[in-house]
């Protein structure tokens, strides 16, 4: 809340600095603003950015680091506290003394070293709100005073408000770049811990998964294995069965698009193919809980198979499902690439349509829609909410898909909803399953797109 | 494209005769003996949407000879090309009527079917297009298509003559499972009228087949035509009026989607009847 | 010719045969978009046949007497004691009374079952509003319980066997006679809009969830917009062509291509852990999104932006303009349509998706309706998420109706989307 004030206090004086900055500029060349180098309102800008920035940055670094110092320092004063205690207590302690120094009672009120560091962080949060005001407030008309009296008419005021956009205009791009690295260090990060307790060629080739962790600290007999063979087997299981729905239907209606319909067809097949595109995922999920599954297993019923309720067929062809507008979308493009020479070329020979089609045309677009199923795969497998509510939890090693088969990201899902303890394993595991899941998609996404980007050129 | 039956199929080899009643005189076109008459054009218009681009073309096309259409861009030369092997019925919003008729029979009508009918009438187009295969693929593929070929020893046969007769053997003789695309821009142009003429059509159609080239693979094209003159009906579109002088035998001059003379080459470049022909050949137009 | 003759005899005998592949395959084609087709049909049918009830309620009329003795022993009229009275003690002695001949404890817990939870607060909220109600006997509508509000919109079927039924033959009975004194009735459900999340399927609403959304998708718009944009301008306008450049493109088209899941994994880390931003609140969810919706914006606006022809960028740099003037003042405003349609389709992608927030823990059961971003929440799809686990049948009507909602924000969306792009964009 305190921070709101700041940044609204901060943005008043750059207001104030901007009529300022505008009215000295005017004022310096009296009145004839022909003379100045830019516009008044650059000079304006210029004393804004001077007294609002360098404030602001105080007030993000500040909000983004001020917890991080001000726990520690509380949690150095209570003694009551294990110093390998896990993240979980902590935790826990934090909220209490945080309780405490909020409400003067709660648990922990009759130990002193508690109540001492409720104080203390009262006090810290008191002292640290006051001293970011004044710095705060100080830094802002620093700003103003030096942005004001650097102000001539030479000065090039525009160009260097220019500048500042500019930085901005690129720091924005590489926020990106941040996800990313953001992303990879979270899940190496943990990755990495997770490691440490559980021996890396146990993650990859284990054929047991049962991550569940004893309850109690003696029930070490009961340690969870971590096998993350089944689950990988699972997931390439049910992307197999989804590839199998959407590749043919996917590519077949994208060529039947493109070759064949009439402006009419297309105009309304489009549109479809991007309704499906659209529907969330947990709609899809939904859908297969509640209609496919049941499905599936009354046909299996009636023809005496025993077809499990969330088995990875069911899964598996709603994925298909969902993944065709993407599979057709992507051979489409690639499709409409094929230059129209090519077509007249064979239909000039007396090929038929169909014959350009898979002779001439197929073969010329093969490495675009080849880059198109890679990401459609890599779509599959990062899939979560269909298989999360209509498949299994618990790992099991087969090749058959009327049984039950868990993914990867089921188990991150399941591992990582309800309690976390970020020092069990498994807790962990859920990164580390995220850190292959990251891995292989990647792999697939930059081969695919620079297989795509090849194609694009060849016939640009 | 219609899937065409043996029972509503017009049989369009075996009509040799040519009905002579068909044979009107008209305006712009020249007199050609009946018996000379490979491709008869009556009343052939063409519509892209709402916009007219052929008002009603009568051209006879004679046998075994070169003929060339001329006239300034947008003038229609090429659509009336495409309408010969029925290209245009690739073109989603394009409609043609009329007739054309060759040996006698109407081929612009709904019961020929157009994969027979390329099949009889081959085509080259602006650009060299060779299919992203090798070069024997390219060549094999009409072949392949229409099954003239019942083993490999005779497929390599039907592509080597093929490529023979284009001159183009020699070049690409150990290179043969090569792509075609890694060609040079005149011996594709060559591969794809290798690969037209590997089918063994009666009619050869070539759209601009000489703009992308240079010059020195211009002429080679020029000379190919000049050979192939005997055993195929040859019509050619061109720009280039040196051209239709130099290969073609008759010339056709289009002008904004009407056919304004047709004649002897000769004649219509020495001494052209119609103002906008004389026009356009000494260049104050197109 | 003879030749000729032989080639074409060939060709022609084959044709019959090609002309059927043909066929076939044309076939192929409408049957795989035939296919797509019957998949859009059978997912609305099915989430509509499910889903239309839930916009209706079963309501139950009771007589009811406002016994002073059991909301007000002391007769002080203390609105404290007014409040945690045992409202619940008339709901259900108002209902033996209906049903005299209802005398087994079992059958009168059952009984006592036939009407919400939610009558209790109904009737305290009458006593608390105008007090003069205590010591009459009254008349009052009141929700029904989900078995009956499922019984009377013929999802439990009245004429299967009892033992593959959920409801028993003596409730169906006593259903039936409030129905024949015309003492139920079927609503528009406003309660399904104002309510929050909750146990009972009766009493849940999309409110809560909807609030969530809203929020999540502010936090969302107003970090993903701004920095989506000027990313794309620099990107587009002002990078240089180095290597630096080039890793920040292949970086953004692979960030467009990573599973939700793993966005949700780096909120936890990051946001959670690292910054301790607060769990199942609006406001991480939105900075997860934002950074997810990040790559569908720049690339949208990079493509507008790439749209506009470069004589206006000349023209006015002819007149005397800067780089960025220029920019600001030309390219942006005639981009902004495309970058609009991008961003309201990335919006409408953020607005349907659930993985990542599941990991941030907004698939909590949160009964309140949120005020701030800070509060904890929950989103719609995660909504939808959570009532398809639960067993209770009349959730899936709930559920279904949920996504109807959730379906119809997405397709207004995308409609806007299309609408935009028809009316403003500009075709160069």
């Amino acid at each position: 809340m305190q921070t709101t004030i700041f940044t609204f206090t901060v943005l008043l004086l750059a207001l104030i600095g901007y009529y300022m900055g505008r009215s000295r500029a005017v004022s310096t060349v009296g009145g004839d603003i022909r003379k100045l180098h830019s516009l008044p309102r650059h000079y304006g800008y210029f004393v804004a950015i001077w007294c609002g920035v360098p404030a602001l940055v105080l007030c993000v670094l500040w909000t983004l680091f001020e917890p991080q110092i001000v726990n520690s320092l509380v949690l150095s004063g209570v003694s009551s506290l294990d110093p390998d205690a896990s993240s979980a207590v902590v935790s826990r302690v934090l909220s209490d003394i945080k309780f405490l120094a909020l409400n003067g009672t709660g648990r922990g009120a009759d130990d002193p070293s508690m109540i001492a560091a409720a104080a203390h962080y009262s006090h810290l949060k008191s002292v640290g709100t006051a001293s970011l005001a004044v710095a705060v407030i100080a830094f802002s008309i620093i700003g103003l005073v030096i942005g004001r009296r650097r102000i001539g008419a030479e000065l090039k005021a525009r160009n260097q408000v220019e500048d500042i956009i500019r930085l901005v205009l690129l720091a924005s791009s590489i926020v990106a770049i941040l996800t990313t690295i953001g992303i990879v260090a979270s899940l190496l990060f943990e990755a990495i811990r997770f490691f440490g307790k559980v021996p890396f060629t146990d993650f990859l080739f284990g054929l047991e998964w049962s991550p569940q962790i004893a309850l109690r600290k003696d029930q070490v007999a009961s340690q969870g294995s971590f096998g993350a063979v089944p689950i990988f087997a699972g997931t390439l299981l049910i992307s197999f069965i989804a590839m199998c729905v959407a590749v043919p239907v996917g590519l077949l209606s994208a060529i039947y698009m493109s070759e064949y319909a009439t402006p009419k067809v297309r105009a309304f097949g489009k549109p479809m193919l991007e309704i499906l595109a659209g529907i969330p995922t947990v709609v899809y999920g939904f859908f297969a809980a509640l209609v496919v599954a049941p499905h599936i297993r009354n046909i299996g019923d009636s023809w005496g198979i025993d077809v499990s309720s969330e088995s990875a067929l069911a899964a598996g062809l709603v994925m298909g499902v969902m993944i065709i507008p993407f599979v057709s979308s992507l051979s489409d493009d690639v499709i409409r690439a094929v230059p129209q020479s090519l077509r007249d070329g064979s239909y000039a020979l007396g090929g038929t349509k169909s014959e350009t089609v898979l002779n001439v045309i197929l073969p010329a677009a093969l490495p675009g829609i080849v880059g198109g199923v890679m990401l459609a795969i890599s779509r599959a497998i990062g899939e979560t909410m269909i298989v999360v509510m209509a498949a299994g939890l618990t790992a099991n090693l087969t090749a058959n898909p009327l049984q039950a088969v868990t993914t990867a990201t089921v188990q991150m899902v399941t591992l990582l909803v309800g309690d976390q303890e970020f020092d069990s394993p498994k807790t962990l595991a859920a990164f580390a399953l995220g850190l292959v899941l990251f891995c292989v998609t990647l792999c697939l996404n930059v081969v695919a797109l620079r297989v795509v980007a090849k194609y694009r050129e060849k016939y640009d | 494209m219609k899937p065409m039956t043996k029972e509503n199929a017009i049989d369009i080899d075996n009509s040799l005769h040519i009905n002579n009643e068909m044979t009107k005189p008209d305006v712009t076109s020249m007199k050609i003996p009946a018996d000379q008459v490979k491709i008869k054009a009556e009343d052939v218009r063409v519509r892209y949407g709402d916009k007219e681009a052929l008002f009603g073309i009568n051209l006879d096309i004679p046998k075994s000879k070169v003929t060339s259409f001329i006239g300034p861009s947008g003038c229609g030369k090429s659509t009336f090309l495409r309408c010969i092997n029925r290209m245009n019925d690739t073109i989603d919003n394009c409609s043609v009527s009329g007739q054309i008729h060759m040996d006698g029979v109407d081929i612009l009508s709904k019961q020929v079917d157009t994969v027979l009918l390329r099949a009889k009438i081959g085509m080259v187009f602006q650009k060299p297009n060779p299919f992203p295969k090798s070069i024997y693929d390219n060549v094999a593929y009409g072949p392949r298509l229409h099954g003239l070929a019942t083993s490999k020893s005779e497929m390599d046969e039907v592509v080597e003559t093929s490529l023979e007769k284009v001159g183009l053997l020699k070049e690409v003789k150990d290179r043969l499972l090569e792509p075609g695309t890694g060609l040079s821009g005149g011996q594709q142009q060559r591969l794809c009228i290798a690969r037209a003429i590997a089918v063994d059509p009666e009619i050869l159609l070539m759209d601009e087949p000489c703009s992308a080239l240079d010059p020195i693979a211009t002429a080679k094209i020029e000379e190919l035509i000049d050979e192939l003159r005997g055993s195929y009906t040859i019509v050619i579109v061109t720009h280039s009026m040196q051209q239709a002088a130099r290969v073609s035998q008759q010339t056709a001059f289009f002008h904004l989607g009407n056919l304004v003379e047709y004649g002897e080459t000769e004649q219509i470049f020495t001494s052209p009847e119609d103002e906008r022909t004389k026009g356009y050949i000494t260049g104050r137009f197109g | 010719m003879t030749e000729l003759k032989e080639s074409m005899k060939k060709a022609r005998a084959r044709l019959k045969k090609r002309h059927a592949a043909e066929t076939r395959f044309k076939a192929f084609g409408i049957g795989a978009l035939a296919f797509a087709f019957l998949c859009v049909v059978m997912l609305f049918t099915s989430i509509i046949s499910n889903g239309y009830t839930g916009f209706r309620q079963t309501y139950v009329q009771i007589d009811v007497f406002m016994d002073e003795g059991i909301i007000d022993p002391k007769g002080d009229r203390d609105e404290k004691a007014l409040r945690s009275a045992d409202y619940a003690k008339i709901v259900r002695q108002s209902l033996y009374d209906k049903f005299p001949e209802v005398t087994a404890r079992r059958d009168k817990r059952t009984l006592a079952n036939l009407v919400s939870s939610s009558a209790v607060y109904d009737l305290r909220d009458m006593v608390l509003a105008n007090q003069a109600v205590i010591g009459q006997n009254l008349s009052v509508w009141v929700m029904a319980s989900d078995e009956v509000d499922m019984l009377v919109k013929d999802v439990f079927k009245r004429d299967e066997p009892e033992n593959t039924r959920p409801i028993t033959n003596m409730e169906i009975a006593w259903v039936e006679k409030l129905e024949a004194e015309n003492r139920v009735e079927t609503r528009f459900n406003t309660n399904f809009f104002v309510a929050g999340d909750s146990r009972e399927p009766e009493q849940a609403g999309i409110r809560g969830a909807l609030i969530g959304s809203a929020l999540t998708m502010l936090v969302t718009l107003a970090l993903s917009f701004p920095l989506g944009v000027m990313a794309a301008i620099y990107l587009e306008e002002f990078a240089p062509k180095n290597k630096f450049t080039h890793i920040v493109e292949v970086n953004i088209n692979n960030l467009a291509a990573v599973p939700s899941i793993v966005f949700g994994l780096l909120g936890l880390a990051i946001f959670l852990n690292l910054f301790g931003m607060p769990r199942s609140a609006p406001i991480a969810g939105g900075f997860v999104l934002a950074l997810m919706t990040l790559p569908t914006i720049i690339i949208a606006s990079r493509a507008a932006l790439k749209s506009i022809p470069p004589s206006i960028m000349e023209a006015a740099i002819g007149v005397g303009a800067s780089k960025m003037q220029a920019v600001f003042h030309h390219q942006l405003p005639l981009a902004l349509p495309g970058i609009l349609t991008g961003t309201i389709i990335g919006m409408a992608q953020a607005l349907g998706e659930t993985a990542p927030l599941l990991m941030i823990g907004m698939v909590a059961f949160i009964a309140d309706v949120p005020g701030t971003p800070f509060d904890p929440a929950t989103v719609l799809p995660v909504q939808v998420y959570l009532w398809a686990d639960s067993p209770e049948r009349a959730f899936v009507e709930k559920t279904s109706a949920a996504i109807m909602v959730l379906l119809g924000f997405l397709i207004t969306m995308n409609a806007l989307a299309v609408l935009l792009r028809k009316k403003l964009e500009r075709r160069w």
